[in-house]
């Protein structure tokens, strides 16, 4: 008993360093009320996680604290892009002005405990195990969203926190019922026990799997439960909104890989569904987004378009898709992390969202504008950028999946995307500037800057040592 | 390395403009046109070294790039992509030179064009389908953004539709591109062409039809011409010199290089299509040129014409045919070009290109008038000048195959000829317009840019055999290997 869990313990220090973290970070931050102490202790603790995934990527042991996480080289990848967003995150918001510094220490508190809660989603073997990971970062992320204490911020709390309770409710009436057909929680004794239903049986496990899903398409923001999404993203301070983008839609994501391998014999069944709202969350998303007028809910509308994208990977279903998925994770966190921070640097110097606020920003701020336009086309699929690489590995993986209607429905909802992406380029740069005063970003916003462009443009030139790593970690096998 | 040298020119020019200060516009501009002027010598020692006789393709190098994908940094140079390189060269230094009509934000301007420019060789360098489209992408932003940010008129609209329609004609380019590397795991266009029978014919005439889009739409054919007199118009003087000159073909090398070799049995099944669409082009485009009163809109129009002759002898499947496209891709390239550097001249001076405004120039400024005499009379096709040698083949080379469709594209030329002489007429000829009483002649270095263009139209005109001698055995192994015989490299 006690050499499993100190096994368990020593293959999970990462999770283990960024909870004390949280639990410290809070404890400087409200009790000592020192938002300086806060954020250096929230830098130590991420830098001593990374340096702990570092040394020890995957244990010998994968299956610790007796089956309910696993630490395989698959969720390594979401480890990796769980930290990433909370260092990215944690840079943005050090930088942004829209906080309160009083708060801040909270803030970086609860950072990390969606950090951990990112982690766990990804390395849930269990369904108890998944439901607490994803409420983690569920409850954690309500917070975050009303941390402006404005009208607005606290209506999208409210609003995020009304959605998401729902969803999670749902997600546990269909855990519920699959407990009662089965009799198990975890995810491989699942499997074996789903593959012996049959008849009625079957049927219900096909509602219990949706009702699942449904709660899973709530995180993600899947058609038709994406509703919450352009309104908390407009209420969020803009650090929370990019964090929000990011992080639990690629945790979100692994866990739905993971539960749809644990549920193999119920896929055939849903996957005309999930093919079709695939198609329909990049169209809504991408279409919805020609007509916003505020940059945030412009961006929010995107993430519903690009989580259409990165779909796409799983409906193909293969070694290639889910290859496709991760590498376009790791895309699109450089390249959404990137524009947020952009937003920041505009918000922070203008405090305005609306998309007006970009007018003449090459004039007046040449190397962010330059670094902006980077990112959208990026996220439009520009080559030689990495978003390019993604999607053209995702549109091979439907190809090759003779899915060639997916990719053709992905091509052209690529072309729809440019248009939106184009006008704040646009704006950028073909429209003059009331104000000449030039923008000048904080200097860690530099530095987000800096890495998020740097990753887009040389890893879009050089990908082959990215995709060597991510196809090593890129498994069919979940369980 | 001699490609790779001549890709880097102006990469590092662009590199070096990022570093300097945006105030030191002078050495910006001398270090854009040492970028440009290099890597024109690049390509004429290129053109010293070609051995036109050799069907293998020269100067190779392959790198590996992404290895799990199979893909390849590879480039090369053969008789078809030769002249599009030296074409892009020649008319990128000159349009540099041009350039002094770009009075602010030089440093964004210079940088982007010479990007423009890596984008633009490289997409007649390589040899890999992946990096071609790399290539392709990387000139569509430059381009958007100097139409957008230099150009005039309605020029946010007009960069815009630009950019999305290209962009849209490029992704049915790359699922096709996708798709032929499931089926063939490969994206070596050498490797692919020679694959080229071995595909059913099915899906020949899927993926032909979506690189037909892509190509058509930057060629342009009709009906996906309507992105070009807009974009035309509202670009900068070098950006509509670069546009017109050499972005449209892009297009016309993409069915050489790609479409035909490797979709042989798809090309000739679309072979019908492709000479119908290259009458209309010429037929069309050539009336529409006809009722415009924009100088440079009508140049536009004219090159809607032009490339219609492309299609044409391209569909007749030909040696002559396809010397003739081969020729007219050139030679349309640097007549245009001029046409449009010309057009710049004379909207610098009296900034209008209403046509029904001039008249009388002639006498006031003979210098300019002689130049547009000369490309007027290259661009309706007389003999003794290169687009004469250049439609003359195509439609000789078309006739047999394509009689009726020929027989009306020859309406083309009658009506070129009478909207370029109108164009002599409005602007040169009548009594002078008080107006431009006063109107300066060209001056020094508008004919430095411009006199390089008239002696190559004029040498290929007395001599098409310049050319044709780098050209000829590419192409004829490209026909008889779309004929069927096997492909021998």
């Amino acid at each position: 008993m006690s050499t499993v869990l100190w096994e368990s313990l020593s293959a999970w220090w990462p999770e283990l360093i960024l909870s004390l973290g949280a639990l410290k970070v809070i404890l400087a931050g409200v009790w000592f009320k020192s938002p300086r102490g806060a954020l250096t202790f929230a830098w130590l603790f991420v830098a001593a996680a990374a340096a702990a995934l570092w040394v020890a990527p995957v244990p010998p042991s994968t299956d610790v604290f007796f089956g309910l996480i696993v630490c395989d080289p698959f969720s390594l990848v979401f480890r990796w892009l769980a930290l990433g967003s909370v260092a990215i995150t944690l840079l943005l918001m050090s930088a942004s002005r829209e906080l309160p510094l009083s708060l801040r220490g909270e803030g970086m508190g609860l950072l990390l405990a969606i950090g951990v809660g990112l982690m766990l989603m990804a390395e849930a073997n269990h369904l108890l195990m998944a439901y607490l990971a994803m409420e983690l970062v569920s409850l954690s992320a309500y917070l975050l969203v009303g941390f402006l204490r404005d009208a607005r911020s606290s209506e999208a709390a409210l609003k995020y926190l009304l959605f998401g309770a729902l969803a999670s409710g749902i997600m546990l009436f269909g855990m519920s019922l699959l407990f009662a057909l089965t009799g198990q929680l975890s995810f491989p004794a699942l499997l074996e026990a789903v593959r012996g239903l049959s008849g009625p049986m079957a049927s219900a496990l096909l509602v219990a799997v949706s009702l699942m899903l449904a709660g899973l398409a709530f995180k993600i923001s899947m058609v038709p439960f994406h509703m919450w999404t352009p309104d908390a993203y407009e209420g969020a301070p803009a650090a929370v909104t990019a964090l929000l983008s990011v992080g639990p839609k690629a945790a979100g994501l692994a866990l739905f890989l993971r539960i749809m391998a644990a549920l193999a014999p119920a896929w055939p069944a849903l996957a005309p569904t999930v093919l079709g709202l695939t198609v329909l969350t990049m169209t809504l998303g991408n279409v919805v987004a020609l007509v916003q007028t505020n940059v945030k809910r412009l961006l929010a509308y995107s993430t519903i378009g690009q989580v259409g994208y990165l779909l796409i990977g799983v409906v193909a279903h293969t070694a290639l898709g889910h290859e496709a998925l991760l590498l376009y994770l790791v895309a699109y966190l450089f390249m959404n992390f990137g524009a947020f921070a952009c937003v920041v640097a505009v918000v922070n110097e203008t405090g305005s969202e609306s998309l007006e606020a970009f007018r003449g920003l090459s004039k007046r701020a040449p190397a962010l504008a330059l670094s902006l336009a980077l990112f959208l086309l990026s996220l439009a699929g520009i080559p030689p950028l990495l978003g390019f690489f993604g999607k053209f590995l995702l549109f091979q993986s439907a190809l090759d999946a003779s899915q060639a209607w997916l990719a053709i429905a992905g091509a052209v909802n690529s072309a729809v995307a440019l248009y939106y992406y184009a006008n704040l380029i646009r704006l950028m740069y073909f429209v003059p500037s009331e104000s000449a005063r030039p923008v000048r970003p904080a200097a860690a916003l530099h530095v987000a800057l800096g890495l998020c462009a740097a990753a887009t443009l040389l890893l879009g030139l050089f990908p082959g040592a990215l995709l060597e790593w991510l196809s090593a970690h890129a498994s069919l096998n979940l369980l | 390395m001699a490609l790779t040298a001549l890709l880097a020119c102006p990469l590092v020019g662009m590199l070096l403009i990022l570093a300097l200060p945006k105030t030191a516009v002078k050495a910006i501009r001398s270090v854009a046109l040492l970028a440009t002027g290099a890597a024109l010598l690049g390509s004429l020692q290129l053109l010293a070294f070609f051995q036109p006789g050799r069907t293998q393709v020269q100067f190779q190098e392959k790198l590996s790039w992404i290895p799990q994908l199979n893909i390849f940094y590879t480039v090369g140079v053969d008789g078809i992509s030769l002249p599009m390189v030296l074409l892009t060269a020649l008319l990128s230094f000159l349009a540099c030179i041009a350039s002094t009509s770009i009075t602010e934000r030089q440093k964004e301007y210079y940088a982007l064009y010479l990007l423009l420019e890596v984008g633009m060789l490289g997409t007649f360098l390589a040899l890999d389908l992946f990096l071609f489209y790399v290539f392709w992408e990387v000139v569509l932003v430059p381009m958007y953004l100097m139409i957008g940010i230099w150009g005039g008129g309605r020029r946010e609209y007009s960069a815009f539709k630009f950019f999305v329609y290209t962009l849209a004609g490029s992704l049915a380019m790359l699922l096709a591109i996708l798709a032929l590397y499931l089926r063939t795991r490969s994206f070596d266009m050498v490797h692919l062409a020679a694959m080229g029978h071995t595909l059913d014919l099915g899906f020949q005439q899927l993926l032909f039809v979506a690189f037909f889009l892509g190509f058509a739409i930057k060629v342009p054919v009709f009906p996906f011409h309507t992105w070009l007199p807009d974009a035309h118009v509202d670009a900068p003087t070098p950006g509509s010199v670069l546009l017109a000159g050499v972005l449209l073909k892009m297009g016309g090398y993409g069915f050489f290089r790609i479409a035909y070799p490797i979709f042989p049995e798809g090309a000739q099944w679309f072979g019908g299509t492709m000479a119908l669409l290259g009458m209309i082009n010429i037929v069309y485009g050539a009336f529409v040129a006809m009722a415009q009163t924009d100088f440079k809109r009508l140049v536009a129009y004219s090159s809607v014409s032009h490339m219609g002759f492309v299609l044409l002898g391209l569909a007749g499947l030909t040696a002559e045919g396809w010397n003739g496209a081969m020729f007219q891709m050139f030679s349309h390239g640097v007549i245009t070009g001029a046409m449009f550097l010309l057009v710049g001249v004379l909207y610098d001076r009296a900034h209008t290109r209403n046509l029904e405004e001039f008249g009388g120039l002639g006498v006031r400024v003979p210098v300019y008038a002689a130049f547009l005499i000369f490309f007027s009379l290259a661009s309706l096709g007389l003999p003794g000048l290169s687009g004469f040698v250049a439609e003359f083949l195509a439609l000789i080379g078309a006739y047999g195959r394509w009689t009726w469709q020929t027989t009306v594209s020859v309406l083309g030329v009658v009506v070129a000829a009478a909207y370029m002489l109108k164009v002599i007429r409005q602007v040169l000829l009548g009594p002078l317009n008080t107006r431009w009483a006063a109107l300066p002649d060209m001056t020094g270095r508008e004919v430095i840019s411009l006199a390089p263009l008239l002696l190559v139209v004029l040498a290929l005109g007395v001599y098409p055999l310049l050319l044709l001698q780098i050209q000829d055995t590419a192409l004829q192994q490209v026909i008889a290997h779309v004929l069927g015989q096997p492909w021998q490299r």
